[in-house]
């Protein structure tokens, strides 16, 4: 493995504090939050493997007394969910093509979904959403949300729907440096919590669920 | 090209400043290096970014040479080095094409300077062609295909932002590690759609007023050329999205010498230029700055 300072990205000699501090910056930035339905998940989800790591190499050798005085405490951000998938059961005239278009979305076969709902001349709400997922992926974020929106309106006690519209209104989402435009946390733990929320919203949205009990 | 992706100057500092002038003047100098003096002039900020963005990470040695400008004092320019190369040859390949673009305009006589214009870079174009053919071919297949679309009026600002956006994609084919390319494909498709939208949006006053194409017209039925408090949301939105996938691309890049730059560009310039061009005060802002 590279050596654990060079990963963080800090000299051997900082503190336990300034490490810790740099790891959460890290783990702030690299979230699975920040990669949500991202082409690029797999090398985010990589780099998070790393600097986990990289930290609990850290704090296990100064346990054992080889650098610093004290432990800076485990790595946190163990859990990185992986690609969020479309799952849905269904009932109706279009049920199995719903199912196929679902599955060829999972499989990043866009043509052919975009293909398949072309050909669907009822342009229910679930057409709507999925044909928003489509242009989603394809990076057509103007008419992804106009079909997300038609898919919520069309039936608004639908939680996808309203979860890809709140998504949708939201713009994505990046880690911004405090010095570059982000804003300073009050509380890590605070925020550790909120992303684990978010993250659990995200995948409820997709159909998956992180945290069961909300 | 436009001008579009540079850094927000008030937040750099003085070295950095200093640094991110040796690379502009560097291309400028390895523009006429390789194409001959008037290809000067097609020196600019967003091949700047891009010839930081492919720096091999090496440590960036310096020159201090004649400024065609001002002749009196030399500069620190940039040495010629690879990436360096590439941002010339594009620049003058989507320079040239965007000038062959201008001879179909419907006023003769700004069809003719275009038409000389173009006629003055050819031989550079050819050279520019030959060491980057497959970028060249891309740049002429998109722009046809934008060409195309412009003809049916199309609706849609995604179908049209993706077809700039895969050219400014392109531009990251010599890149051999996969994963960097990944990185790098994602960044500039979501920069090249933030650079599209951003002219539209610049433009639209002056394209609805001379009866020109611009997606936003059918996308909102602008009314007057002006856009209303939802459109702009709308578009806010649009661009957001885009912002943030360039920045969670950019978090996955290897540290480079101009890193620094490449930050402040991403996070302050792009928000920034974005600011001014919704602002109306774009046109105004890039002259004041042109004078610094």
């Amino acid at each position: 493995m590279n050596d654990p300072y060079s990963v963080l990205g800090v000299s051997p000699s900082a503190s336990d504090d300034e490490i810790k501090k740099t790891y959460h910056d890290l783990a702030r930035k690299y979230h699975p939050d920040n990669y949500h339905d991202n082409p690029l998940a797999d090398l985010a989800q990589e780099k998070m493997k790393e600097i986990n790591e990289a930290y609990d190499t850290i704090t296990k050798q100064r346990e054992r007394g080889e650098q610093g005085p004290s432990s800076a405490g485990g790595a946190a951000y163990q859990s990185y969910s992986g690609g969020a998938a479309y799952q849905q059961s269904y009932t109706g005239a279009n049920a199995a093509a719903y199912a196929q278009i679902r599955n060829l979305i999972n499989s990043g076969n866009l043509q052919q979904a975009e293909e398949m709902l072309g050909g669907i001349s009822t342009h229910d709400a679930e057409w709507n959403y999925l044909m928003g997922s489509v242009y989603w992926r394809k990076n057509w974020m103007d008419e992804a949300a106009r079909y997300f929106r038609t898919a919520a309106t069309m039936d608004p006690g639908n939680v996808e729907y309203r979860n890809a519209v709140n998504y949708m209104n939201r713009g994505g989402q990046a880690y911004r440096p405090y010095n570059m435009g982000g804003q300073m946390t009050e509380s890590d733990a605070c925020s550790c919590c909120a992303q684990a929320y978010m993250a659990d919203c995200c995948c409820e949205m997709m159909g998956g669920d992180l945290i069961p009990c909300c | 090209m436009y001008g579009y992706v540079r850094p927000l100057k008030g937040e750099l500092k003085v070295s950095q400043y200093e640094s991110f002038q040796a690379v502009y003047c560097g291309l400028c100098h390895e523009l006429r290096r390789r194409y001959g003096p008037a290809s000067r002039f097609l020196v600019n900020y967003d091949f700047t970014f891009l010839a930081m963005l492919f720096s091999s990470g090496q440590t960036p040695v310096c020159e201090m040479l004649h400024c065609p400008v001002s002749r009196l004092r030399k500069h620190r320019c940039l040495c010629s080095c690879p990436e360096l190369g590439v941002a010339a040859d594009y620049s003058v390949i989507l320079a040239w094409w965007k000038l062959r673009d201008g001879v179909h305009d419907e006023n003769f006589f700004k069809a003719l300077a275009y038409r000389l214009s173009s006629g003055l870079l050819r031989g550079a174009y050819r050279k520019a062609q030959k060491k980057q053919p497959e970028f060249a071919e891309i740049v002429a297949r998109r722009l046809v295909e934008l060409n195309a679309l412009e003809a049916d009026r199309c609706p849609s600002i995604d179908r049209m932002a993706e077809k700039f956006a895969l050219i400014l994609q392109s531009a990251a084919g010599g890149v051999s590690d996969p994963a960097r390319r990944r990185v790098l494909d994602e960044l500039l498709y979501h920069v090249g759609r933030i650079v599209y939208i951003l002219d539209a949006i610049d433009d639209l006053a002056e394209d609805f007023k001379k009866g020109n194409y611009n997606p936003l017209v059918y996308r909102f039925s602008a009314q007057n050329g002006a856009l209303t408090d939802d459109d702009r949301d709308s578009l806010r939105l649009t661009l957001r999205h885009s912002h943030n996938s360039v920045i969670s691309a950019f978090a996955l890049l290897e540290k480079n010498p101009w890193t620094d730059i490449l930050e402040n560009t991403v996070y302050l310039g792009l928000p920034w230029v974005t600011e001014m061009v919704f602002s109306g005060r774009w046109k105004e802002q890039k002259e004041i700055l042109k004078h610094h």
